[in-house]
């Protein structure tokens, strides 16, 4: 029956030979090269249970009271978006259980592009032919943050709420088009009506389009060009070493995806995330502390509340202090980060093509450089759950808010330097027996 | 009865089988007919390897669409362009087998493996029947969630051990063909391009028609970003109250002189105003000996009564929290701390200005009311901020 | 040694005597007057009306207005709680229970009957979230070196009085700002988000985003060294 279908489809389409590609296709046999995988898989399951919660979810702002199953909301007023929310966790059957998948999912999914970005930042897997695919890749993450943003900020609720409050001050604060941006995207003053319906537009329709679409160039690339390999017997230049496509690597990587696919489940039914129900509705006169968003903008968090209440008077024009923290601070990153694959040719003036990856040692100052923005990123998540840290812990919000500023220069550097003489040493020690071994030197 | 429709139901496999044998018989020379060449049996045109599967009225079809002259013609200039289509042997021939190099006991493995994803695969359904029946009698999310995972995550594990024990190890080594296109090939597209764009570029007609053309449609895509809402207007620039507007609670009546002791604090509102988001305001109480208002709002806090904006200088939060040993107003947001004695100056936290203050005075009828707006428009700074 | 003796057990006999002579004379004077008593020995610490006493001075205590309930009063009495002495030394059974009855009877003025959960939830979001958080477990607050406390273990009739009384830094709400049946609906609200649901599995001690980030890390943790594992097959 198989043969038949194959036969049938293989007239019609000729696609035997590509199939037949495909099947001998050589993936590198090491686990860091399953780290993207786990990202496109949650991406897979977000869509899927996106697709159901999409079902249930009513985007509108419009004002109603509660008389449902949820007893402490009876008779309050909220947005029909928040209702929808409490419907579907304690109305329909399962609904619970995809939201809270989805919710987690969401934040796999951005932890391990995280993950598989470092893989590609530390083996420098991001050297010609690979510039490219590494913008591609930063586009990516990019755009899941803002679709993570945009999808927990759809709920109405008060925590995300805050959130939406804030990015509007965020908006407002770019010098010039700032009042201009909020106007126009926001709709005014935040959460105005028309904020949820547009938050609905972006997170299921614009952002997934944008993010299926550049996933699909982002594995044709990286189909088109072979994957790179670590250094090893056979894998050089112009030749992959690996495992073949089929029956080996498919079973491995769909039992990683159903892997994913149990824990992501386990998850939502035994670990509550964002319990929209105790939060409670938006409301504009509300509001409640332990306001973190979500993981991946807890380092802006963090930078907004380490950075000192110092605005800047230009003549009668007012760049305020927001602006510093939550704008110059990210985009500078932002943009050192895409450009980093061309800064680190020109600085090198090494412009040539490698399939073959670099040992992170062996490359001191790249990895001293990752391992230094990573501290540093890590202490800014931190630095913003402060006010959760002191309540877990019982210290004062001053003191800790103090040390933070002052590690936040102290840790990167002292991360660096280490990082730094550890890889120095272990390429010298690398390098000694080289010459031991092959009695000649070595090039660097 | 049953006879009778047994009866009937035999001449209609009868008439079935007829019909069947009719079309197949047909089948030929109709492809014959309407396709005008002498159909190949199928033995010439399978492929090295295939098996020959004769007589199937699946085949017969498939046979008249590929036998035909134009599948042939096809054929003929493909290869013409991309060069012969050798029979090809499998590639796989050449990949180093782990398991011979390592002397591995396969037959052993495979033994224990298959025992292995048989293991997994059951507990897997019963997680999967678990879930199913906690669905349908209508369960709670915690077993739902976890059966659910007991099922996808038991499938994974055995399929990760199917590939473990089930499959040889094997490793291919694969030539990467070079990327970069053979300079006569790369030569010639840039050539075909080259060759059409002469043909229709007159002097600079087209590089400018392109430029222009662009920054038309950019200037057409910016029209239609501008429609999602409204230029910056008076909202952003507001002070908020009016003179002599009265103070609000939220159930609507207007708060008195004796509304509030020293230490306690409520939100109010403009009267009249169906504004919560701006026009939300902190009242507060004081004892009047403590204040150190600047000498110009020396009168704005009548029997220690206090009013500032309630939305934060720094992100726009709800200043919601009040700690009155220390008359501190903090934001729950950033920690951003502001002194109600000395006009919500900031002391500690990231906000850079001051909470805006509200001048108050007592009317009288005892009533609290606002002596003019706020000293600044609420909220977070901006660009054009007065 | 008999002289000795002799003046023990006079001692004793004298010291007997009087202690009877004490309680008769308190069981003489009929059914004892819990508004005196209260007086006497309450209102230092819990004001004259039972209203509470803020923390900044030395002495202080918790408003007794919405204390319903007699056995609550009674335990208190003779336990001591927290820096309550005790008083079950110095006060006989019969004048506990009239110091508790006057509490419950006269001193409690609130009611806790007729609230309104809904309305609860969001009066409590606006007046008390932004300190004591959403889960009453408490908040950090910044700057003053004192946390909002963590009430989740608080009678509902201690919570009443301190949104009345204003402990310590916390604001007072008097009926102005709050009335009676809206302090009633928060009391009500808080007695259900002192143990709250949580349908969704364990709320991680409802610490928000914060814990959920940790546990999506630790998560992905795993899934590294699952892919780890997952690899290793071609190993051998």
């Amino acid at each position: 029956m198989i043969r038949s279908t194959a036969r049938g489809l293989d007239t019609r389409l000729r696609i035997a030979p590509v199939v037949r590609e495909a099947l001998n296709h050589v993936f590198p046999d090491h686990w860091s090269f399953m780290l993207g995988e786990i990202a496109l898989y949650s991406f897979v399951i977000l869509v899927a249970s996106g697709l159901f919660l999409a079902m249930f979810y009513n985007g509108s702002a419009a004002q109603v009271v509660y008389h449902g199953s949820y007893h402490p909301l009876d008779g309050v007023k909220m947005s029909a978006a928040y209702q929808s929310l409490l419907n579907l966790s304690f109305d329909v059957p399962a609904g619970l259980l995809m939201r809270q998948m989805h919710h987690w999912a969401a934040d796999i999914f951005i932890a391990a592009i995280v993950v598989h970005q470092a893989r590609i930042f530390f083996t420098a897997a991001y050297r010609r032919p690979r510039e490219i695919n590494w913008v591609v890749g930063m586009t990516l993450l990019l755009l899941a943050l803002a679709n993570g943003y945009f999808g927990y900020s759809m709920c109405g609720d008060l925590l995300s709420g805050a959130g939406l409050r804030i990015g509007y001050a965020i908006l407002l604060s770019l010098p010039v088009i700032g009042p201009w941006m909020t106007f126009i995207f926001l709709g005014g003053t935040v959460p105005a009506d028309t904020v949820i319906p547009r938050l609905y537009a972006w997170h299921i329709f614009l952002v997934p389009m944008l993010l299926g679409v550049l996933l699909v160039v982002h594995l044709a690339i990286i189909w088109r060009q072979y994957h790179t390999n670590f250094p090893g017997p056979g894998r050089s230049q112009t030749s992959i070493v690996g495992a073949r496509l089929w029956p080996s690597y498919t079973l491995k990587s769909i039992g990683l995806f159903l892997l994913l696919l149990g824990i992501l489940a386990a998850l939502g039914g035994l670990v509550q995330i964002d319990p929209v129900w105790i939060y409670g509705p938006y409301d504009p006169v509300s509001i409640i502390p332990g306001a973190q968003p979500d993981w991946y903008l807890g380092w802006i968090e963090g930078a907004m509340r380490l950075f000192p209440g110092v605005n800047l008077h230009l003549g009668s024009y007012l760049i305020p202090e927001v602006f510093f923290p939550a704008v110059l601070f990210p985009g500078l990153l932002i943009v050192v980060l895409y450009l980093y694959p061309f800064l680190e040719k020109a600085f090198t003036r090494d412009h040539g093509s490698y399939n073959v990856l670099r040992i992170p040692s062996q490359y001191p100052f790249n990895t001293a450089l990752g391992c230094a923005v990573f501290s540093c990123l890590i202490l800014l998540e931190f630095a913003g759950a402060d006010d959760v840290l002191v309540m877990a812990s019982s210290g004062s919000v001053v003191a800790l808010r103090l040390l933070f500023r002052v590690l936040f220069f102290v840790v990167p550097i002292a991360v660096g330097v280490v990082v730094y003489t550890l890889c120095w040493l272990a390429r010298r020690k690398h390098a000694e027996a080289h010459l031991l071994a092959e009695g000649a030197p070595q090039p660097r | 009865m049953s006879e009778e429709g047994g009866q009937k139901g035999s001449w209609l496999w009868a008439g079935g089988v007829l019909a069947w044998k009719l079309a197949r018989s047909l089948a030929r020379p109709v492809a014959r007919v309407l396709m005008g060449r002498r159909i190949q049996p199928i033995g010439e045109i399978k492929r090295v390897g295939e098996a020959a599967r004769p007589g199937r009225v699946s085949d017969a079809v498939m046979l008249g669409l590929e036998a035909t002259a134009l599948t042939q013609a096809l054929r003929d200039t493909f290869e013409e362009i991309h060069g012969p289509e050798a029979e090809e042997t499998s590639e796989r021939e050449n990949d180093r087998n782990l398991d011979a190099e390592r002397g591995v006991n396969v037959e052993k493995r495979e033994k224990w493996g298959t025992a292995l994803v048989v293991f997994w695969l059951a507990l897997a359904f019963a997680g999967g029947i678990a879930f199913l029946f906690t669905y349908w009698t209508g369960g709670n999310n915690l077993i739902l969630g976890s059966m659910l995972g007991v099922f996808f995550g038991c499938f994974g594990i055995a399929l990760v051990v199917w590939s473990h024990s089930l499959v040889p190890h094997t490793e291919a080594t694969e030539p990467r063909a070079p990327l970069a296109a053979p300079t006569p090939k790369f030569q010639s597209a840039m050539g075909d391009f080259t060759r059409g764009y002469h043909q229709i570029q007159r002097r600079n007609l087209l590089k400018w028609a392109s430029v222009a053309g662009a920054g038309m449609v950019a200037a057409v895509f910016i029209s239609f970003l501008r429609s999602m809402g409204r230029s910056p207007e008076a909202s952003l620039y507001t002070r908020v109250w009016k003179q002599g507007q009265r103070l609000m609670k939220f159930d609507g009546t207007p708060v008195t002189v004796d509304a509030l002791q020293p230490g306690s604090t409520m939100i109010v509102f403009p009267e009249g105003s169906e504004d919560t988001e701006t026009a939300q305001t902190v009242l507060l109480r004081v004892r009047p000996e403590l204040l150190r208002l600047p000498a110009s709002r020396s009168t704005w806090a009548p029997g220690g009564y206090l009013a500032y904006s309630r939305v934060c200088t720094h992100a726009g939060c709800s200043v919601g929290m009040y700690e009155r040993t220390s008359h501190l107003l903090m934001c729950p947001c950033h920690q951003s701390t502001f002194d109600v004695l000395i006009g919500a100056q900031p002391t500690g936290g990231p906000a850079a200005r001051a909470l805006p203050q509200l001048p108050l005075y007592a009317d009288d009828r005892g009533f609290l009311r606002a002596g003019g707006g706020f000293t600044e428009p609420p909220g977070p700074g901006f660009w054009g901020m007065p | 040694m008999s002289w000795a003796g002799t003046s023990l057990s006079v001692l004793f006999s004298i010291l007997f005597a009087s202690q009877i002579a004490h309680a008769q004379q308190t069981a003489s004077a009929g059914s004892p007057d819990g508004k005196a008593i209260f007086e006497q020995r309450c209102a230092k610490c819990h004001g004259e009306y039972g209203q509470g006493i803020s923390a900044v001075v030395s002495i202080a205590g918790p408003s007794l207005q919405a204390e319903h309930n007699r056995g609550r009063v009674i335990t208190a009495v003779e336990t001591g709680p927290k820096h309550m002495p005790s008083f079950i030394r110095t006060l006989s059974v019969p004048e506990i229970r009239a110091v508790a009855s006057y509490v419950t009877d006269d001193i409690a003025v609130i009611s806790l009957h007729g609230g309104n959960i809904g309305e609860g939830g969001e009066l409590f979001r606006v007046y008390c979230a932004p300190c004591h958080r959403t889960d009453v477990r408490g908040g950090a607050l910044a700057f003053v070196g004192a946390n909002a406390p963590d009430i989740s273990r608080k009678s509902p009739a201690l919570v009443a009085g301190a949104i009345r009384w204003g402990p310590g830094g916390m604001p007072a709400f008097p009926s102005s700002v709050i009335n009676d049946q809206q302090l009633a609906s928060i009391v009500e609200y808080i007695r259900y988000v002192q143990r709250p649901a949580s349908p969704g599995g364990t709320p991680m001690n409802w610490y928000g985003p914060v814990a959920e980030g940790f546990a999506a890390w630790v998560i992905v943790f795993i899934l590294v060294i699952l892919t780890t594992w997952i690899e290793k097959g071609g190993k051998g």
